[in-house]
């Protein structure tokens, strides 16, 4: 009796082996030999490194109050600057672990109304309004990671509660969750997070909110199926017959065996989750005007379409840097998923 | 066929009504005052001493049962309230400006659909050549560009650099000649209005005027399909039922097109339900971009506005459109797929 209840509590073999030796495992080979999954990654890991190091790569061009912010409790014996690119200043790490919320403010130059060009000081120029184009690309990079790992964490979440009971209880409740499921998910993405958005009231929290609140559907749908696919085997009728309750059996059992793709469909969704929301901030629906995101800084460019006469392409930079920011960004999403897509599918053997 | 037509719309009427659910639902998250708006039908009813009074009309401090009824029975009598940022009902401005949206959209599906048919088809028949490395690259780029980064690139370089195309619906000329009412636009579609009152010059110039929002949707939109016509295309032609044809010697190109591309198209016309969706969205951003005076840079500027009713009018309508476009595409799917008449 105590042997076959060890038994029941183990996950099955094939999960568990699955798991050992992942970089030699055929998936990630052919994950490793796909050129194009390289640069994806590549291209992702540069923007973590610019993400996670924002207060060190910016750290001449931090406004007063992220200055203030980041150096309480500090000992001021260097400057914030040499601190802050001093690895072994304990302020260092602090900076890159948390960083206050005025830090994700873009600072304000001066108040010229005309974006200025590169120059030495302001590597890819300033804005209309003299924000620093420089600052809102890197510390964008880390407000982008931000919302689209709380954002896809918020869905996904949402997506175990919806598509866990439907495919886990079936019957009617399943029925009319996946009905209700199928209506949102064919609802273009954009227009109902601008609705929800609207409705809540215009701030980066609610913004986060509509976008989570839109995204849920395509889990809730993997999920349930994968639910279904597991619920039907032995182990499962195993642990019930053994006497396990329903939440047992759906947390211990079920749920950790259905999620592994639905992990790695969610992970690899982080980038249209940014793109939504740049989209929304594009069309000023989001965060406050300064705050560090891609789509903002992308919307500035909307005033400066046409330079002084004689000079139609004078303020080029204003849209093509935080333009090509968000592009790479993206690309690298796709070039990773587009891959997993591949390593995942039966046909692409040859 | 007529039982799967009745059966499909049969579900028309429940969306719409789960979406109209939500949609009051959402608005029990405003006070009733704020709420009020969303049911005025002037300027005027939105002044003080008249809130209280559309507050008891429609039982807006009443429980959400009663709030349903009344608001389903003033939209069915087409009363979506009154519309801050555009200054007159809801109704009124979502009829001014649907054609425009309408034929952007209508003329943007033309070269997703052909462009992602056609190069998907090139890609896959002649795989590993330089068509489908191009069209590869294509898609991943096109797919990767946010439509607001595209069109904006298109617009600064296009008309910012060399003055070509043009904002907004049609040139200066013309807006003042419609307002005064020199050319008559009955269907509010610009280039059938011009074609209809005889003004080459003015149908030139809409088209012109269209160049660049439609590029912005295709591409963006375009490249999906095609990959998924290239992938699909290629699982066809290894079927035994292709090298069944090509072995009885039929020319190959009966078979590929005939045999392969048909069933080909399946998963194409599955996926272009969520494309339209996609189109949608990407419309919304376009318009913004162009100022192109549609239902998409109306709602996104009355969403920046908190102008609640429009934003609400728009979500029904977007829902209805969408219900309609998936019924087409099952429709059509059913047309190309007798299994599915049958099941």
């Amino acid at each position: 009796m105590d042997t076959t209840l060890s038994n029941v509590d183990n996950e099955p073999q094939a999960a568990a082996s699955s798991t050992k030796g992942w970089y030699n495992s055929k998936t990630f080979k052919r994950f490793r030999r796909n050129p194009l999954a390289l640069v994806g990654a590549v291209i992702l890991i540069f923007y973590v490194v610019v993400a996670a190091f924002a207060p060190q790569l910016t750290a001449g061009r931090l406004g007063r109050s992220c200055i203030r912010d980041l150096q309480a409790n500090r000992d001021a014996r260097a400057t914030l600057e040499q601190d802050l690119v001093n690895p072994l200043h304990p302020i260092f790490w602090r900076a890159i672990a948390w960083s206050p919320a005025s830090c994700f403010q873009v600072p304000r130059q001066s108040f010229i109304e005309v974006p200025t060009a590169p120059s030495r000081e302001y590597p890819l120029g300033l804005t209309g309004g003299s924000y620093d184009i420089y600052y809102g690309i890197i510390w964008g990079a880390r407000s982008a990671f931000y919302i689209g790992v709380l954002v896809t964490g918020i869905s996904l979440a949402l997506g175990i509660i919806v598509g866990g009971s439907a495919g886990f209880f079936g019957g009617w409740l399943d029925n009319i969750l996946m009905r209700f499921t199928d209506t949102v998910y064919a609802f273009p993405n954009l227009i109902l997070a601008m609705v929800f958005a609207t409705i809540f009231g215009p701030s980066l929290q609610n913004v986060m909110i509509a976008i989570a609140l839109v995204g849920w559907p395509s889990y809730a749908r993997i999920l349930r199926g994968d639910i279904l696919r597991v619920r039907a085997q032995d182990f499962v009728d195993g642990a019930r017959a053994l006497g396990a309750k329903s939440p047992r059996l759906f947390w211990k059992h079920v749920l950790p065996n259905a999620l592994g793709s639905l992990i790695v469909v969610a992970s690899l969704d982080i980038g249209a989750v940014v793109l939504t929301a740049a989209a929304l901030s594009f069309l000023g629906i989001g965060a406050d005007i300064g705050f560090a995101d891609w789509g903002q800084m992308i919307n500035f460019a909307r005033s400066w379409i046409q330079g002084p006469p004689g000079r139609p392409f004078a303020y080029w930079y204003v849209s093509f840097y935080p333009g090509l920011a968000i592009v790479l960004f993206v690309l690298g999403w796709n070039l990773l998923g587009d891959a997993f897509r591949d390593v995942n599918d039966p046909y692409s053997n040859n | 066929m007529f039982a799967f037509i009745v059966r499909r719309l049969f579900m028309l009427p429940i969306v719409i009504f789960a979406v109209s659910v939500i949609i009051v639902g959402l608005l029990q998250l405003l006070s009733p005052i704020q709420r009020a708006s969303a049911f005025a039908r002037s300027e005027q009813q939105l002044r003080e001493d008249n809130i209280d009074a559309i507050i008891r009309q429609y039982g807006l401090d009443e429980n959400f049962f009663v709030q349903y009824g009344k608001w389903a029975g003033a939209a069915l009598q087409g009363n979506l309230g009154f519309s801050r940022s555009s200054s007159e009902p809801v109704m009124v401005t979502i009829r001014k400006r649907l054609p425009a949206s309408a034929e952007l959209a209508f003329l943007a599906l033309l070269p997703v659909i052909g462009m992602g048919i056609f190069l998907g088809t090139a890609a896959a028949l002649k795989r590993d050549t330089f068509i489908d490395q191009f069209t590869r690259v294509f898609a991943i780029v096109g797919w990767s560009l946010p439509t607001f980064v595209f069109g904006l690139w298109l617009l600064i370089f296009f008309y910012g650099g060399f003055g070509l195309f043009g904002i907004g619906r049609v040139s200066n000329r013309f807006v003042t000649e419609i307002a005064l009412g020199s050319i008559d636009t009955p269907t509010g579609f610009m280039l059938l209005d011009a074609l209809l009152a005889g003004r080459l010059d003015l149908f030139f110039d809409a088209l012109l005027h269209l160049v660049l929002p439609v590029t912005t949707l295709a591409v963006v939109s375009g490249a999906q399909i095609m990959r998924v016509m290239r992938s699909s295309l290629l699982d066809a032609l290894s079927q035994d039922y292709v090298r069944t044809a090509k072995a009885k010697g039929l020319p190959k190109d009966v078979v590929n097109l005939k045999h392969a591309r048909r069933n080909a198209l399946i998963p194409v016309i599955t996926l272009s339900g969520v494309a339209f969706a996609f189109l949608l969205n990407g419309v919304v951003v376009t318009e913004t971009i162009f100022n192109y005076p549609g239902l998409g840079s109306w709602a996104a500027s009355a969403a920046v506005q908190l102008d609640i009713p429009a934003v609400l009018g728009f979500a029904l309508l977007t829902a209805v459109i969408i219900v309609v476009a998936n019924l087409l595409v099952d429709l059509l799917y059913a047309a190309v797929d007798p299994r599915i008449r049958y099941s």
